[in-house]
């Protein structure tokens, strides 16, 4: 059940009811209700996979108890260990014995020896990066003594599969949403509205930008050889544009349903594309998971506690492992260095943290100054998409080597004659939204906040534009990982 | 609460109250396009607002409607004549065709149904924007298409809702709205010569497989029984045609002769005729083909010719079996007795 199908259409309103309206307030009959239409969820996906699902939650629910229970040091990090191992290694099963499996044959074999492995015919259980990091961080924040565990395992389940970030985020963390699953939770007015509007942001955005840019994305990047230069560079916007509306719109419309049961979630983007140097990127792109890496990976390998050396080594390991944290693959690697590399600058100039505010606050137009950086920052970013789109590291190099040619300069076409300037005025419309509501958690939150008619009107063109535009209906991107 | 579900019923209140009347301005407008859904419309058109007005009746799919030359049958055997073929289906989907002209139009006096081994298959949704326009509320093409893959129960129920994501339906309905008059007419009575050169369709499945095997379903033949015998109570009387098919498409496809087999058997437990034109001539020449199992223009158009005299010569009996003296009569009567 994905959340842009009539399915999750008829699936939500019937939970929203029955949650305001059948538990009567009762917060365990509310934790109950999210539990089970969770695993409804879930089960939608594959049912086989709930098992795997249940089990992760058990393990981490036992595990954090004996970790809180257990005074003496050793068993505590035993049991923090033994829930590390099984939780990466069901991870390392479905994500990536396949990977390792065929680098391991391939490296044999530039040494001359012949290695015939078995590679699995496994299907990746939806979800399990987010929910496998999901336990990690509760269990972890147990034994730093950060958190107690939860003795209710529907409270910890809910908790752990909470239907609107089950399956691609955001990565919460127990110091945010456990509270706010154990809290009494009133209808509020004003907060669902907000959750209604969310909702039909993030549809817009997947439906409207991100499944029409992904047709011509595909297109291209499937047959990159047929293409000129300049078309190849219009095939990585595309791209670039697809992957960001479709995860922020999936993050949008998780946000927005959470709200409507009272609960919110961490913000997972905040117009990165406005974004004017590498770390600032990073600090408003999938905001959940590089929060995670940061306070789970860079701070207990020593953070920048160490030095110079110890910084720029420790940056480079999240990245990388960011990078292979999307799939199994090369390019995910490559695209995970490419980004380490590029935020070095900053790291050893000490300038990362020089963008912490919103660019042209309070006005309409960014300085000269802010528009080259956001440029330069945003020119970097699609040359970096290009790998992580690519179907292998040779299918990367290889499009990047037809755009570095001659045609770069022609005007850019398709085969079929059918590229859709429709799709580029929507982009480019788009991206003014964007523009104009920066300073909103997201783009329509406070847009024409002062004039319900005009405010009701634009709502009315955005459900209108999803319905025209409701094209080829793909699959989440980040589904996949 | 129930203030956020008063907004958000006065804010739906808007979309509901004007969907059925958009839903209508689309579906009017969108039936007028003679090109949209691969021109199905306009046969469509026909069948619904009851203007078949014909004697004659050619079923079939694809084949029917590229290989049967309305007015050469027309002018050949004085009757008034409509292929109603239907691209890319089987049995099932022209079986909707038959009933809806039966219930919309005067009763044909004869249908020429054009078969093959693809007619007893349970087949699939293709083309499905060729419904659009017609399946709101309508229990017809509730019945017949529903059980495919392709719409789900609201799209018949809801207006509107199977516009969704439909962006070129609603783009040519807007053209119909705009430009009435850009709309050229292609398929005429339902039939339409292919002037396309032989593509490489068939050399590119010969070369993923080595031979082809279409098993007919048991169920749709004894569908298709039925409907014969139907025909038969009715008064109405049916000839099986097998078009011509390229000599090479006919040796890649392994079971052809079980599949004529059927048809004839068919034909004959209903008295009625059926003419086999596998080894005719024509199926050994490349040039009146556009592919292994269409015929272009120029090979539909001497198919036709030779399927309207041998229609006229009904007393040459050896030429397609066994044809019982009433058969004969009928069609003499058909073709003759006015």
């Amino acid at each position: 059940m994905i959340f842009n199908s009539l399915n999750f259409a008829i699936f939500l309103p019937i939970v929203f009811l029955l949650y305001w309206f059948a538990t009567k307030g009762n917060l365990r009959f509310q934790n109950i209700l999210l539990l089970v239409s969770s695993y409804f969820f879930y089960a939608c996906w594959d049912w086989r996979f709930m098992f795997l699902l249940i089990f992760s939650t058990l393990l981490d629910y036992y595990t954090g108890i004996k970790i809180y229970e257990t005074t003496n040091i050793r068993k505590k990090k035993f049991w923090l260990w033994l829930s590390i191992g099984i939780n990466l290694g069901f991870l390392g099963v479905f994500k990536y014995y396949n990977f390792f499996a065929a680098s391991f044959a391939d490296g044999l074999s530039l040494l001359g020896c012949k290695a015939n492995l078995f590679s699995l015919q496994v299907i990746l259980p939806v979800g399990i990066s987010f929910y496998t990091f999901h336990g990690l961080s509760y269990v972890i924040d147990i034994y730093k003594n950060q958190i107690k565990p939860e003795r209710n395992f529907i409270d910890y389940s809910v908790f752990v599969s909470f239907f609107p970030l089950l399956v691609a985020g955001p990565i919460e963390r127990a110091t945010h949403l456990l509270p706010q699953i154990l809290k009494k939770r009133e209808f509020d007015y004003s907060k669902a509205l907000d959750g209604m509007r969310q909702i039909l942001w993030g549809l817009f955005k997947k439906i409207v930008i991100a499944d029409n840019c992904a047709v011509y994305a595909n297109t291209i990047f499937n047959n990159s050889a047929d293409y000129s230069g300049s078309t190849l560079v219009l095939g990585a916007l595309f791209f670039t544009f697809q992957i960001y509306c479709d995860f922020s719109g999936y993050s949008d419309i998780a946000l927005g349903t959470a709200r409507l049961f009272g609960i919110d979630l961490l913000r997972n983007f905040a117009f990165p594309y406005f974004s004017r140097d590498i770390a600032e990127f990073w600090r408003r792109w999938h905001i959940s998971l590089s929060s995670w890496f940061k306070d789970y990976l860079y701070i207990p390998l020593g953070g920048s506690k160490g030095g110079m050396w110890m910084k720029i080594r420790n940056t480079f390991i999240i990245f990388l492992v960011s990078g292979f944290w999307h799939g199994a693959n090369w390019t995910f690697i490559i695209w995970g260095f490419l980004n380490a590399l590029y935020i070095m600058p900053s790291i050893v100039l000490n300038t990362h943290r020089n963008n912490l505010d919103i660019v042209a606050k309070g006005k309409y137009l960014p300085t000269l100054k802010d528009f080259f950086a956001i440029g330069i920052t945003f020119s970097l970013t699609v040359f970096a998409w290009i790998f992580f789109r690519a179907n292998n590291v040779t299918h990367a190099f290889h499009y990047i080597s037809e755009i570095a040619s001659p045609s770069l300069f022609s005007i850019p076409y398709f085969k079929d004659g059918s590229l859709s300037l429709l799709t580029i005025i929507l982009v480019f419309l788009f991206q003014i939204v964007e523009w104009l509501g920066r300073e909103s958690q997201y783009a329509i939150q406070h847009l024409f906040n002062k004039n319900r008619i005009i405010r009701w009107g634009f709502y009315y063109l955005i459900i209108v534009l999803i319905f025209v535009f409701a094209g080829s209906n793909q699959q989440f991107i980040y589904f996949q990982f | 609460m129930k203030k956020f579900l008063l907004t958000g019923f006065i804010f739906l209140l808007p979309i509901i109250l004007t969907s059925y009347f958009v839903d209508l301005l689309i579906s009017k407008n969108l039936k007028k396009s003679n090109s949209y859904a691969q021109k199905e419309y306009s046969t469509w058109n026909a069948i619904v607002d009851g203007k078949l007005n014909s004697e004659i009746l050619i079923y079939g799919s694809s084949r029917a409607w590229t290989h049967f030359d309305t007015k050469i049958i027309e002018d050949s055997l004085k009757q008034r004549t409509y292929n109603l073929g239907i691209d890319g289906s089987a049995f099932k989907l022209q079986n909707l065709r038959h009933v809806l002209a039966l219930k919309n139009n005067t009763k044909p006096k004869l249908i020429i149904y054009s078969v093959d081994a693809w007619t007893i298959q349970e087949g699939n949704l293709y083309n499905s924007d060729q419904f659009l326009p017609y399946m709101l509320w309508d229990k017809n093409f509730f019945n017949y298409t529903s059980k495919y893959e392709g719409f789900n129960y609201f799209d018949y129920k809801i207006p509107l809702i199977r516009y969704y994501g439909k962006f070129e339906a609603i783009k040519t309905a807007i053209q119909m709205i705009i430009s009435p008059n850009n709309n050229i007419v292609e398929r005429i009575k339902g039939y339409q010569g292919q002037t396309k050169p032989w593509n490489n369709d068939f050399e590119n499945a010969k070369n993923s497989i080595t031979k082809f095997v279409i098993k007919s379903d048991k169920h749709i033949v004894e569908l298709f029984d039925n409907y014969l015998k139907e025909c038969k109570e009715q008064n109405i009387e049916v000839i099986l045609v097998y078009s011509p098919i390229f000599i090479e498409g006919q040796e890649f496809l392994q079971n052809q002769k079980q599949v004529i087999n059927t048809f004839e058997i068919l034909a004959k437990n209903n008295d009625f005729l059926f003419m086999n034109f596998s080894k005719d001539e024509i199926c050994f020449d490349k040039k009146y083909f556009y592919n292994s199992t269409h015929l272009n223009k120029t090979g539909a158009e001497l198919f036709t010719k030779k399927l309207c005299n041998q229609m006229k010569n009904i007393s040459t009996k050896e030429q397609f079996g066994a044809i019982t003296p009433s058969v004969q009569n009928r069609l003499y009567d058909i073709l003759y007795k006015k």
